[in-house]
């Protein structure tokens, strides 16, 4: 159950998902959008997360799910959630209207790295970027820094365009980018490492059928984030539910569960590598 | 082997045998009737499979989204049959004849050019299709092409279906074992009801089987009313046949008993004659003897040997009398050469009516041990009935030989030759039509008793002589 409980948090790294959810609600509701894979497993471990919270916040709190980064985001920017767990690259693109509530840590940091992941029955040769010519290259989503701004930056890199490229498509979440690799449906994929090896701990057979052939630098690991405004009661109340989840046995099993060491406040110049790589991408709609 | 187990355990097996090939010629048949009815079946899940594609994937390439067309095309190839083996494949083939994504991307990689080449040996057709293109195989398996076009007619791509051979085959072990259940099923139910039914069946004709084999053993009238009665006309067939051959047999018996009471009656009448016959040898000697004892009584020695001879031949008649009454035994004399004398005068008188001289001859080297009645009696008949064979003026001889071994009398006579077989005629011959039968038998039944033996002399031509001879011992009937 855990290791499903993990996957549904993964979402907020980045994950499409099925569902939905009420978008309007009573006022005194907090509302958190995430991007999960929506099984009923994930919505029971995301009840015992809002029943967690809510009882340390003192008010409802109910998580809002999308497939992809981007109506999460507008979710946001449009004030229908009052936080949202986005990608590091999102962020930087949105810097001026957001600021980070909390930073997870993971293996006592709040970073993480990207994977380049080939797939071991059907592409055993790929050893990096640069032997991915006339190969099939599967990304996340377009908003994600580990499954495609990292993936553009290192293509370019190794002088390949996207019409080198045999193809390329977006599995709309990093467990399909390991799925897809596994399967056979692309050569090599672009992945979230901590959810690669996330899966890779709780035993996940796409891991079985992919390698890891390239890691990157390290990253500011996917933050939770509010609207640059000033702080509502329940958004702090929120913020400190989260930081205090380490030191209570039902809030150390929810991160358990999540993979995680716990929350941090974090900083913005966590995301100073991710912003930097995004200036260096044409249309990362990042400018210097 | 089956042939010769009993009929009540014949018919259940056979019954089970019959349904065991019932069943396996039952399945055979269920199988190719199943394998047809599979395969359309099967083309029709296709059918419904490139349908639901078709209609879902539209969207999917306009959006050039290759992860839910994966999706959607392993969920799909899910649902044909023989998918999970690897035996059914999906792909969406873009319009340039490339693959778009399949529910098998290692045997479909994507981006592989498809279209216009050779796939399994086989060539596709080149971009451009409109209609769906179908194609079977030599080995059984099907491959597909289905155009995915716009609502206003654009193609957008193709759906390419491949089912293998193997999807086709009937599922031959699956089969076998709901046949083989099937079959246990049947023989479980069916092998109590056919012994039951071949005990039912069988029943009559073991109850015939111990009838006819009382027959014989038990009253016939008693066995007829076991006779088991039974609707089966076959069976009713063989009741009847029985019940006839008892009449048979009961009548048989009866004339059987008859016969017996008839042959009783034959024999109480031979026997009462062969005692009269005995008694009356004697008598007519006797009644000579009174008549010279009338006559010339006054004389000593004539009275004397007159006064003997009519005592011994009142122990002679005596003897004979006395031999019919089983489990008496009379005190016996051992025979003398006198018996032979009085013999001779007993048939003195019949001698001289038919003018017949008996020459005599007696050799005895040994004392002779053997019974006097019964040896007279032997000689009186054989010299009567030679007497009677020789006729008027005819010649008989007899002699009277004994050595430590045997006692021997014969008898010839110049009549008609007697040979062995006339001998055996005369004595079978019933004593009411023929007398002289009964003195023959009687030598006979006493040679046979004295085991001794009385046939004629085979080296006698022209005459019979006829020899009576019997161990030398006091009691020739035990053996020595």
């Amino acid at each position: 159950m855990r290791r499903r409980d993990c996957l549904g948090l993964l979402a907020a790294l980045a994950w499409p998902a099925f569902g939905t959810a009420a978008e309007s609600g009573p006022d005194r509701t907090l509302r958190i959008g995430l991007t999960p894979v929506i099984l009923a497993d994930q919505a029971a471990f995301l009840t015992r997360w809002a029943a967690y919270l809510e009882e340390r916040c003192g008010v409802a709190v109910r998580f809002v799910a999308r497939e992809s980064y981007q109506p999460v985001l507008d979710l946001l920017l449009t004030q229908r959630v009052d936080a949202a767990w986005i990608c590091g690259y999102p962020f930087v693109l949105h810097e001026r209207d957001l600021s980070l509530l909390a930073v997870p840590s993971w293996a006592d940091e709040p970073l993480y790295r990207s994977y380049l992941i080939r797939s071991r029955r059907l592409a055993p040769d790929i050893q990096g970027w640069h032997d991915l010519r006339d190969r099939v290259l599967a990304y996340s989503d377009p908003l994600s820094n580990s499954g495609w701004l990292v993936a553009q930056a290192q293509l370019s890199r190794a002088g390949l365009s996207a019409g080198d490229l045999r193809r390329s498509f977006f599995a709309h979440g990093h467990r399909n980018v390991a799925e897809a690799v596994a399967a056979g449906l692309a050569h090599a994929g672009s992945i979230d490492g901590y959810v690669w090896e996330t899966m890779r701990l709780q035993g996940m057979g796409a891991t079985d059928d992919t390698d890891v052939v390239w890691r990157s630098e390290e990253f500011g690991f996917p933050p939770l984030v509010t609207l640059r405004q000033p702080s509502h009661a329940r958004v702090d109340a929120l913020r400190e539910a989260l930081f205090a989840m380490p030191r209570n046995p039902e809030g150390r099993a929810l991160l358990e569960a999540l993979n995680l060491d716990g929350f941090v406040p974090g900083d913005a110049s966590l995301f100073n590598s991710i912003r930097l790589q995004a200036m260096q991408i044409p249309d990362s709609g990042v400018q210097g | 082997m089956l042939r010769r187990l009993p009929y009540r355990v014949q018919i259940p097996l056979g019954l089970s045998l019959a349904v065991l090939i019932a069943a396996v010629l039952v399945t055979a048949v269920s199988a190719q009737v199943f394998s047809r009815s599979a395969r359309a079946e099967t083309l029709a899940q296709v059918d419904r499979a490139v349908a639901l594609v078709i209609a879902q994937v539209r969207p999917m390439l306009v959006a050039d989204d290759t992860w839910r067309v994966f999706s959607l095309l392993r969920d799909t190839a899910g649902l044909l049959p023989g998918a999970p083996l690897g035996h059914a494949r999906l792909a969406v083939v873009d319009v340039d004849g490339r693959v778009f994504a399949a529910s098998d991307p290692l045997r479909l990689e994507t981006g592989r050019p498809l279209l216009g080449e050779a796939w399994h040996g086989a060539p596709l057709p080149r971009e451009g299709v409109t209609r769906s293109w179908r194609a079977s195989r030599e080995d059984g398996s099907v491959l597909r092409l289905d155009p995915i076009t716009s609502d206003d007619g654009q193609t957008l791509g193709y759906v390419l279906t491949e089912i293998d051979a193997a999807v086709f085959g009937a599922d031959w072990p699956a089969l076998a074992g709901n046949a083989l259940a099937g079959i246990v099923l049947a023989v479980a139910l069916l092998l109590p009801a056919g012994w039951w039914v071949g005990q039912r069946m069988t029943r009559p004709v073991e109850r015939l089987a111990m009838l006819i084999g009382r027959i014989g053993r038990e009253e016939p009238g008693k066995l007829r009313a076991q006779l088991p009665h039974t609707a089966d006309p076959e069976l009713a067939r063989i009741g009847d046949a029985v019940a006839q051959l008892m009449d048979e047999l009961e009548r048989r018996r009866e004339a059987e008993e008859r016969a017996l009471s008839a042959e009783r009656l034959a024999a109480v009448g031979r026997m009462t004659a062969a005692v009269a016959h005995e008694i009356n040898n004697p008598l007519a000697g006797l009644l000579t003897a009174t008549r010279t004892l009338r006559l010339r009584g006054d004389a000593n020695d004539v009275r004397e040997r007159t006064v003997d001879l009519i005592d011994r031949g009142l122990q002679q008649i005596r003897s004979t009398v006395t031999a019919l009454l089983p489990q008496v035994r009379v005190e016996e004399r051992a025979l003398d050469p006198d018996d032979l004398d009085d013999v001779l005068t007993l048939v003195q008188g019949t001698a001289e009516r038919l003018d017949i001289r008996i020459e005599r001859s007696l050799e005895v080297e040994s004392a002779l041990r053997v019974p006097s009645a019964p040896l007279r009696q032997v000689m009186l008949n054989m010299l009567l009935n030679a007497l009677k064979a020789a006729g008027e003026h005819g010649r008989v001889e007899t002699a009277l030989h004994a050595d430590a071994e045997f006692v021997e009398f014969s008898v010839a006579n110049d009549g008609q030759p007697v040979d062995a077989e006339r001998l055996r005629t005369l004595i079978a011959a019933e004593g009411g039509r023929d007398p002289q039968g009964f003195g023959l038998w009687v030598c006979q039944e006493l040679a046979s008793h004295l085991h001794g033996s009385f046939v004629p002399d085979p080296s006698a031509i022209d005459r019979t002589r006829l020899v009576f001879r019997v161990p030398n011992r006091e009691d020739p009937a035990s053996p020595s």
